[in-house]
């Protein structure tokens, strides 16, 4: 990962010949042949702000450009020192996503796909991407972020480098963006989630929000707003009913656990209706989940085979 | 004091009491609030399904499964009906591709047609939970 981090910052525009001979790669190609409807031709987030990278800080630059943007106070300089923090083997992308919740903001994966990245910007959320102008053997990588794009011209706008509105051909955007996984993230206020956020990386994002900050009301707010747009989704369900729980609610806990469980059949969901039921006085039904648990865990998740077995034993 | 309010003092206590008994009811070593799983381990446990997901997802992946005959919607579906801990089992034959490696689409094609086809038809047996049809 050092070697990665070393070559982070290549100079943007370089490396970015050579592809015009072969055509517009899959994505771009079907985006001139049908635009998704509703999206303008243009978009372009003049308010976006924009930080000038220093050598090598092209991520707190681009993280710091979103996160000012949803209104949160930090500086390219603040956040360097978090996201190049030696770490272990932890890569880059994954220290831009603590760096974000750090600030407070929920980093939120965007699916792989140029026209997610197109429709976000169309709804005023730009988006950090990784780039590599290189080549996938001799890889440069560059975070940027999209604020726009230009359809007939077939262009996306960035804040890239040095550059404060660069525009960079589509083509050459979905190949540099492929050869580094496709990779993009938006950043939202806690209960807020961007418009093509798919169920599991929004649930992602919330569970790993969880990991970093401790306030259960802020938790629930951000598992909420996974429950709104997908009222079924069990690790948000078992991600508020924690969160209530954490606030003395006991009901409310119990009543998104019995949800789960009976949605999903979870052993972690029978596992954690039971601890409610047993916390309200319900022991009867306490008992009666704490089993159910035992027997899903035993059937499909053997992960939580040793609590279930050890609930059922406590409630005796 | 009146008798109303003499029932309700009678009424609290009672149920004071009551709360007190359940509450000794609970046997040493039980805290509900400790003891609840918290989401980001059943989002953890969810992660292999969640990669697979994303994999199919790829147009290159999705081009790829097409060419050698298998359809995209075939192998979601196959992924869906997986539990939590088969899709980490799959998911990790697919993490421990080189990542950098030039042929990493070769490598997660050659496990969605072992899962979908091969291993069901019974003519491998890598995934110790796919039920050959034979």
């Amino acid at each position: 990962m050092r070697r990665r981090r070393l070559l982070a910052c290549a100079a943007a525009g370089a490396a970015t010949s050579g592809c015009a001979v072969l055509g517009p790669p899959p994505q771009t190609a079907a985006l001139i042949a049908a635009p998704p409807a509703g999206l303008p031709p243009r978009v372009d987030l003049d308010a976006v702000p924009f930080f000038p990278q220093t050598p090598f800080h092209c991520g707190p630059a681009a993280l710091a450009s979103v996160l000012v943007h949803q209104g949160y106070a930090v500086t390219p300089e603040s956040l360097a020192d978090q996201v190049f923090l030696p770490s272990r083997e932890g890569s880059l992308q994954v220290e831009m996503l603590s760096a974000t919740r750090r600030a407070g903001a929920v980093p939120v994966r965007l699916p792989g796909e140029l026209s997610a990245l197109l429709r976000e910007a169309a709804d005023a959320m730009p988006a950090v991407v990784l780039l590599n102008l290189g080549l996938s053997f001799v890889p440069a990588w560059h975070y940027a972020v999209v604020v726009g794009f230009d359809l007939p011209a077939r262009e996306v706008l960035l804040r890239s480098g040095t550059t404060r509105r660069m525009t960079m051909s589509m083509t050459t955007f979905e190949h540099t963006w492929h050869r580094a996984g496709s990779w993009a993230v938006a950043a939202v206020r806690p209960g807020r989630l961007p418009l093509t956020a798919r169920e599991s990386d929004a649930a992602d994002a919330a569970a790993g929000f969880e990991r970093a900050r401790a306030q259960p009301e802020v938790r629930g707010q951000v598992h909420g707003s996974v429950l709104r747009r997908w009222p079924d989704n069990l690790v948000a369900l078992v991600g508020r009913g924690t969160a209530r729980a954490a606030q003395g609610d006991w009901p409310g806990a119990a009543a998104d656990f019995d949800h789960a469980a009976q949605r999903h059949d979870s052993a972690a969901a029978w596992h954690n209706l039971a601890l409610a039921q047993w916390q309200l006085g319900r022991t009867d039904d306490a008992r009666r989940s704490a089993r159910r648990a035992q027997e899903r865990a035993e059937a499909a998740d053997p992960q939580w085979r040793e609590a279930a077995r050890k609930l059922v034993e406590q409630l005796k | 004091m009146s008798s109303r309010i003499r029932r309700l003092v009678a009424v609290t206590v009672a149920m004071s009491l009551n709360f007190a008994g359940m509450v000794h009811a609970a046997p040493a070593g039980i805290a509900p609030a400790a003891q609840l799983i918290g989401a980001e381990q059943v989002a953890d446990a969810a992660a292999g399904r969640a990669l697979l997901e994303r994999t199919l997802d790829r147009a290159d992946v999705a081009a790829a499964l097409q060419a050698r005959g298998v359809s995209v919607d075939a192998a979601r579906e196959r992924v869906a009906s997986l539990t939590d801990a088969e899709a980490a089992h799959v998911a990790a034959q697919i993490d421990a591709a080189p990542a950098g490696a030039s042929d990493v689409l070769g490598t997660i094609v050659f496990i969605f047609v072992l899962l979908l086809l091969t291993d069901i038809l019974g003519f491998t047996k890598i995934f110790p939970f796919t039920r050959s049809i034979r």
